[in-house]
């Protein structure tokens, strides 16, 4: 019925063609080399999530950081547990040093895996509810959106670093236990490990599609236009607003997760603000109106970020800046925006052309736009 | 009681009164022109019944029910809809997603996650039919001409299918055999819709008004048919500032 629609099926099953068979195949199945990869698809599912909120709802969250940060440490606070069964109290060992004598209560749940799986969505996603109530509520739109966000982000990681006893401060939680699921044991260096994190990506991008596919995608993008116009039809623009950050939030929130799993720690520089803002780079060079293209964006930004790094060990951030000014200046719809440019240009030449000029002649009403007249 | 009632409308923009004690009552299917000179208060009238702007005083009463206290998206839901003087079509939107969203019977976020195709049948269909834009479905808003534009904006607004239509200058850049369409279907709808409009085209309003309120500095300062309108000394006071121009115009 739609081509982007189209567009964006043909899109995500190359995509999903390309993690599960060409990416393991091109890296001989060595699970070093797709343990790296793997951690790029983490990456490229929270820029995912930022397209979800900053490309359809025009909200943009420069704080999703946040949300991801708070997802990792849910993960690592049950693998942490699991890791210090044997120690005193059952209790992480820098507690210990820090002079805890029993493990603080928020802790606890963390030994269920369930709670742990729930709440790795659930917490991110009410986090970002309340602040959605605060800003969506309010008519909060725009830079104030990006401030406040940002500001949250600075405070979140403030209070992570400063409260050591209990998220281990700035060295983040280490020594963590793998990963236990149905009796399989989470290997990050192994194939299957590998294809738990594509599964992982490929099922929340069929989330986030059928959502975006959705009216309510519709809608989002209707008050990214103009929200006030929206709001006579009789939408609540703000519920919109709020499912949207809060969809995002948890999606964020998962990929924090499995970056737990990837690198086998947490740490508060997951939600520091070059991090996030890195988010916010990835999404704009794949491009934000696509949710797989943010994704992609995301795995080609890192990659070469692993290629280039290695040769200007410290001129790789200079690199990031360069590439998104380029990007803003020259392709402000990133590299999804030069595609669907070039399609519809190939479009506009076939005669079977239904949204062109062709169109728009045919029509008895528009022989030549009025002159508005003066009242 | 009529379906639309305003009781002492009152709005303040700093120490200007812009509608100042205004009474005013539609009955249900009823098409009432809104007449006056610029300035005189005619789309903050608009703007205050649809919840765009706040009213400091009185009280809009709609179908029985007061709506004056309501937010914009509960006032559209109980059936008031408004069509913009500028055209405020969503221009990175197609023809039939246009539509799609003033489609807005089910307004809530989770109805809205379970539609993932536009229905064509049906309303849909008679919409595309009345406004002819059957053959542009897929066409942006923003390339659209202007008066496509408009058939589009009002095409929405049928698909939205209020109880209660506020219009603001519909034909406004609209060529005489547009208008003379746009006039076709406001009187179709007569009946079914209750619709106020302002509108400056005299030629427009003789042909679709029955009743027409003329207002002045924010007040009530005329209401009848059109004939006696035109004849209401008061009227041509206000339009043409005194009795000789008046003379000299008419």
């Amino acid at each position: 019925m739609n081509t982007t629609f189209k567009t964006d099926i043909i899109g995500y099953g190359l995509f999903a063609a390309l993690i599960l068979f060409v990416v393991p195949w091109a890296f001989a199945f060595d699970g070093f080399e797709l343990n790296t990869f793997a951690r790029y698809l983490t990456l490229g599912m929270v820029a995912m999530a930022l397209a979800l909120s900053w490309g359809y709802a025009g909200v943009l969250n420069l704080g999703q950081a946040a949300t991801f940060g708070l997802g990792s440490y849910v993960m690592a606070m049950h693998l942490k547990l699991r890791a210090s069964a044997s120690s005193y109290n059952g209790m992480p060992d820098f507690m210990g040093w820090t002079n805890v004598e029993v493990l603080p209560w928020f802790w606890e749940p963390f030994h269920s895996l369930t709670f742990t799986l729930v709440a790795g969505l659930a917490l991110p996603a009410l986090v970002a509810w309340l602040m959605a109530v605060f800003m969506f509520r309010g008519r909060v739109t725009g830079v104030f959106v990006a401030i406040i966000t940002l500001a949250f982000l600075v405070a979140l990681q403030l209070v992570f670093i400063s409260e050591q006893r209990y998220t281990g401060g700035q060295n983040g939680l280490t020594g963590l236990a793998p990963l236990e699921l149905f009796g399989w044991r989470a290997d990050a260096y192994s194939t299957s490990f590998y294809y738990m994190v594509a599964g992982c990506l490929i099922t929340a991008l069929a989330l986030g599609l059928a959502v975006v596919r959705s009216k309510v995608g519709l809608i989002l993008r209707a008050i990214r236009e103009d929200a006030n116009r929206v709001r006579f039809f009789g939408y609540d623009v703000a519920r919109y607003e709020t499912l949207a950050f809060c969809v995002s939030a948890a999606l964020a929130g998962w990929a924090g997760m499995l970056y737990v799993l990837v690198l086998e720690f947490a740490s508060p520089t997951y939600m520091s603000v070059p991090f996030s803002l890195g988010i916010v780079i990835w999404c704009a060079v794949g491009g934000r109106e696509s949710l797989v293209a943010a994704a992609l964006g995301a795995v080609v930004v890192n990659m070469l970020e692993g290629r280039l790094s290695s040769i200007f060990v410290e001129g790789w951030f200079l690199f990031l800046g360069i590439l998104f000014i380029v990007v803003v200046l020259v392709m402000p719809r990133g590299l999804y925006g030069l595609f669907s440019d070039a399609v519809q240009r190939l479009q506009t030449v076939s005669p079977r052309d239904r949204g062109g000029k062709v169109a728009t002649k045919a029509t008895p009403l528009s022989a030549t736009p009025a002159v508005k007249e003066e009242n | 009681m009529g379906h639309l009632e305003l009781h002492n409308l009152q709005v303040q923009f700093g120490g200007l009164r812009a509608v100042d004690g205004l009474n005013l009552s539609l009955e249900q299917g009823e098409l009432r022109c809104l007449l006056g000179p610029n300035g005189a208060g005619k789309s903050t009238t608009l703007d205050l019944i649809c919840g765009k702007t706040a009213a400091s005083g009185g009280s809009v009463i709609f179908g029985g029910i007061d709506v004056t206290h309501m937010a914009e998206y509960q006032r559209a839901r109980h059936g008031i809809g408004r069509k913009f003087q500028v055209p405020s079509v969503f221009k990175d939107l197609s023809v039939i997603e246009n539509l799609e969203v003033a489609r807005s019977q089910h307004p809530g976020v989770l109805a809205s996650l379970r539609v993932f195709r536009s229905r064509l049948s049906g309303r849909m269909d008679e919409v595309l039919t009345i406004v002819g834009l059957h053959d542009h479905l897929h066409v942006k808003a923003g390339n659209l001409s202007h008066g496509q534009t408009q058939w589009l904006e009002i095409a929405m607004l049928l698909m939205q299918d209020c109880k209660l239509i506020l219009m603001d200058e519909p034909t406004a850049g609209m060529t005489v055999q547009e208008t003379l369409k746009t006039a076709d279907i406001f009187n179709s709808l007569r009946g079914s819709h209750t619709m106020l409009v302002v509108e400056h085209d005299m030629s427009f309003v003789r042909v679709i008004a029955e009743q027409v309120t003329v207002m002045d500095q924010g007040k009530l300062l005329a209401q009848g048919t059109v004939a006696e309108i035109e004849r209401d000394p008061k009227v041509r006071q206000a339009y043409l500032g005194d009795e000789e121009t008046a003379d000299a115009a008419s």
